[in-house]
């Protein structure tokens, strides 16, 4: 896992989660808006950073309830179609934070179903990515969260470095390395 | 993870390639008469006018550019011999074809540089870049069928700047599938896919951390 350093990891621990407290507590009625006291009910539904809400997790002080990214109304939209689930716009840490999440909620399937989302999800973007050119980006692009954005990224690179390559020094000759149209190319 | 957040985690360039494909022997057929070449890498004999000997790549094509060899194709550059890579190319839709390792760097620096060496030029260039074209694809589809199971993936007969091409990509997308497909995430046992023999297990899974 990405360590502590890691802006990825920061800005991923940031997301919101719900936790339910088990304990009250003093003096930070800030996290509540609704409390009059300067304290948390014991009890009480808050939303709270991750970064908090795992430590106090883990001290048994608050129990998390599964965020609405890995609940029922995702997994319908994953079954559906898995490649068409817009995750950069709504979720763009989607498998970051389902890997922290995982040990700490008691649901299981979590794990499950990120690796079936990402299998699915991965053969669409095969053939896309390597066929991509530098200047059009495709809109499915838009839709990947940001460790899939890193693999797109990977392959369309050393694509584009490799077409850079080859038409070096030909000048005039380009036009003979035009080769037959494909049905995977985009364009 | 090492290489996770790294974002250039290809090692070579294309040109870096092309750089260690020079050192590739090639038949010269020198017009002038030269003394032996006592180099770091070896001894080239003494040059003597329609000889044919030879020499690296890089020497060769630096001759040529001096006008003082033409360069002889090597075997596997004919028409026919492509012709038919190409043909069982597209018959075995799993397996490559044997072909020199960087057939891609030499048959790209001969064309540039010593295209009136070679007979038929313009076939040759279109017959490779379709064998390029159809063993890309079967890297593609041979990638569309790793899941969490697989070890490593085998490509055997991949050339250099083939391999080059996957190699970011295919790294990174077997980290994150390990990643998934760690034993404390996975409870239940997976049914495998069918496998392709281009995408070799190597044996039952082992665990790398203790349960």
């Amino acid at each position: 896992m990405p360590g502590y350093y890691d802006i990825s990891d920061i800005l991923m621990e940031d997301e919101a989660v719900s936790v339910a407290f088990h304990v009250g507590a003093n003096g930070v009625g800030l996290l509540d808006p609704g409390t009059e006291t300067n304290s948390v009910e014991k009890g009480a539904k808050i939303d709270l950073p991750f970064w908090l809400a795992h430590e106090l997790c883990r001290r048994r002080a608050v129990s998390i309830t599964i965020p609405s990214c890995f609940g029922q109304k995702m997994k319908k939209d994953v079954q559906a179609d898995a490649a068409c689930v817009d995750l950069g716009t709504r979720y763009p840490y989607f498998y970051e934070f389902g890997c922290k999440l995982f040990p700490l909620v008691g649901d299981k399937s979590i794990g499950l179903f990120l690796r079936h989302t990402f299998a699915n999800r991965y053969k669409e973007m095969l053939s896309k990515s390597h066929t991509a050119s530098l200047n059009a980006i495709p809109k499915f692009v838009l839709r990947l969260s940001k460790e899939e954005y890193q693999l797109f990224e990977a392959a369309r690179s050393s694509m584009v470095e490799f077409k850079k390559w080859r038409v070096r020094d030909l000048g005039l000759m380009k036009t003979t390395i035009v080769g037959h149209k494909r049905k995977t190319d985009l364009h | 993870m090492a290489g996770q957040t790294d974002h250039s985690i290809s090692i070579f360039s294309a040109a870096e390639v092309e750089f260690i494909a020079e050192d590739e022997m090639i038949e010269i057929v020198p017009n002038i008469r030269m003394n032996a070449l006592n180099l770091l890498c070896g001894d080239f004999g003494p040059f003597l006018p329609q000889i044919p000997c030879t020499v690296p790549l890089w020497l060769a094509v630096a001759l040529k550019k001096r006008g003082k060899c033409s360069i002889r194709t090597p075997d596997w550059m004919s028409v026919e011999k492509l012709t038919q890579v190409l043909e069982a190319e597209r018959e075995s839709p799993r397996e490559f074809q044997p072909l020199p390792f960087h057939y891609v760097e030499i048959s790209r620096l001969l064309l540039d540089h010593a295209h009136d060496d070679i007979p038929e030029v313009y076939m040759v260039r279109s017959l490779i870049e379709d064998i390029r074209n159809v063993r890309f694809h079967k890297v593609e589809s041979g990638l569309e069928t790793i899941s969490g199971r697989t070890h490593a993936v085998k490509l055997k007969n991949l050339s250099a700047m083939e391999v080059n091409l996957v190699r970011p990509f295919m790294a990174r997308v077997l980290q994150a599938f390990y990643k998934h497909d760690s034993p404390e995430m996975v409870q239940q046992a997976d049914t495998s896919a069918s496998k392709r023999p281009q995408v070799v297990d190597r044996g039952p899974r082992r665990d790398l951390r203790p349960r």
